[in-house]
């Protein structure tokens, strides 16, 4: 969950901007009130079909989640200020009963470019989701590798997942690519997500967030340093080297890191008293 | 009493038995058998491939030392199996 924007424009900040490059996903309270929620799931309850795209028409009270202050704050950070709105949305009704998805990234087979923010899904809970009814499962940092359905289908539960329990009326807001599964609603009641999607319209030219340029250096050595949790360590090479890349791309500079990180902050990091063995034989460094 | 083959797939972090699970889902041989992502029960069972191994499920595939380039795999997967009584 993001920390309520200091500023006006409800811009990220440059931490929570690495939060989202490391982990492809944030959660935002619109804080849009009760009754508004509580009107859209009895307006969802009585459509007869599902409208696809056309739900906003159906359901105009939509339109105000994606035109709220801080959910456009949170987009314009993520895909500048000139963003626009997708024409394909989707409600998912998931009645009582419904099964588990697999693992997947939406888009099927279409191009990835995992060192860009270029789109972005918000997905909308009018009710509050908990682990028995439906929540969305995510695996964090999978938005920058490639899925193949076919292998993953396999693939159950994983010890790092996340589960996004929210209250009614947070979305959440995702990175295109990331890996995610609705899971089972065990409830009596329908569980409604709506979702849209954002594209960028312009490449960066700078920051569109609340950057400071003294953040810099914090900026690299968590991008650099913070583990690739839940992920092989074969990964971490090119989980790093796509982090810095996006950065870079959604800075509008080709050198922000490189040139601070230069060899400044190199540490020898074998340097210091011996390793001790534990009870199992594991070297431990004291 | 019929002998079945319960299926156990494991991604673990290297090719190690030893090393930490990634992921982790049972199939069992019984009609309307369901295997889901679990949201009330998302922690492994076993923390090990040897894990497994010592409450007695056997390895029947090892995995591939080379993953395909054109996509990404999370984890290295071996596949076990254990042979149960079912009453049908």
């Amino acid at each position: 969950m993001i920390n309520e924007s200091k500023n006006s424009t409800h811009l990220l900040s440059d931490n929570d901007m690495v939060d989202f490059i490391i982990n492809g996903y944030l959660v935002l309270d619109t804080e849009i009130d009760k009754d508004l929620n509580d009107s859209i799931i009895t307006q969802l309850n009585q459509l007869d079909s599902n409208p696809g795209d056309l739900v906003t028409e159906s359901i105009p009270d939509l339109k105000k989640v994606y035109n709220n202050p801080k959910v456009k704050g949170v987009l314009s950070s993520l895909l500048g200020s000139d963003y626009s709105i997708n024409t394909h949305r989707h409600c998912h009704r998931n009645p009582p009963g419904s099964k588990s998805q697999s693992w997947h990234q939406d888009g099927g087979e279409r191009e990835r470019h995992p060192n860009q923010i270029s789109n972005l899904l918000m997905m909308y809970y009018p009710q509050s989701v908990d682990l028995s009814n439906g929540p969305t499962a995510l695996i964090p940092g999978s938005h920058l590798l490639f899925a193949n359905p076919e292998v993953t289908a396999s693939q159950g539960n994983f010890k790092h997942q996340v589960i996004a329990e929210v209250p009614a009326g947070h979305v959440l807001i995702l990175h295109y690519d990331i890996w995610h599964a609705g899971t089972a609603n065990f409830s009596q009641n329908n569980r409604y997500m709506v979702k849209f999607l954002f594209d960028r319209i312009s490449e960066s030219n700078s920051p569109s967030w609340d950057h400071d340029p003294n953040n810099l250096i914090d900026v690299t050595l968590r991008i650099d340093n913070s583990p690739i949790i839940g992920l092989q360590k074969s990964l971490t090479n090119k989980v790093v080297k796509l982090r810095r890349e996006m950065w870079e791309n959604i800075s509008g500079s080709n050198n922000t890191i490189n040139t601070r990180i230069g060899g400044n902050h190199y540490f020898d990091r074998f340097s210091g008293p011996w390793p001790s063995i534990t009870p199992d034989g594991q070297k431990v460094k004291m | 009493m019929t002998t079945k083959q319960r299926l156990l797939y494991i991604s673990s972090e290297t090719t190690h038995p030893a090393s930490p699970v990634l992921s982790m889902a049972i199939y069992e041989p019984t009609l309307g058998s369901i295997t889901q992502i679990d949201p009330k029960n998302s922690i492994p069972i076993y923390e090990s491939v040897h894990e497994a191994q010592i409450d007695g499920w056997r390895v029947i595939h090892f995995p591939d030392q080379k993953t395909a380039e054109s996509f990404d795999v999370i984890g290295y997967q071996f596949i076990l199996e254990k042979l149960e009584e079912f009453n049908d």
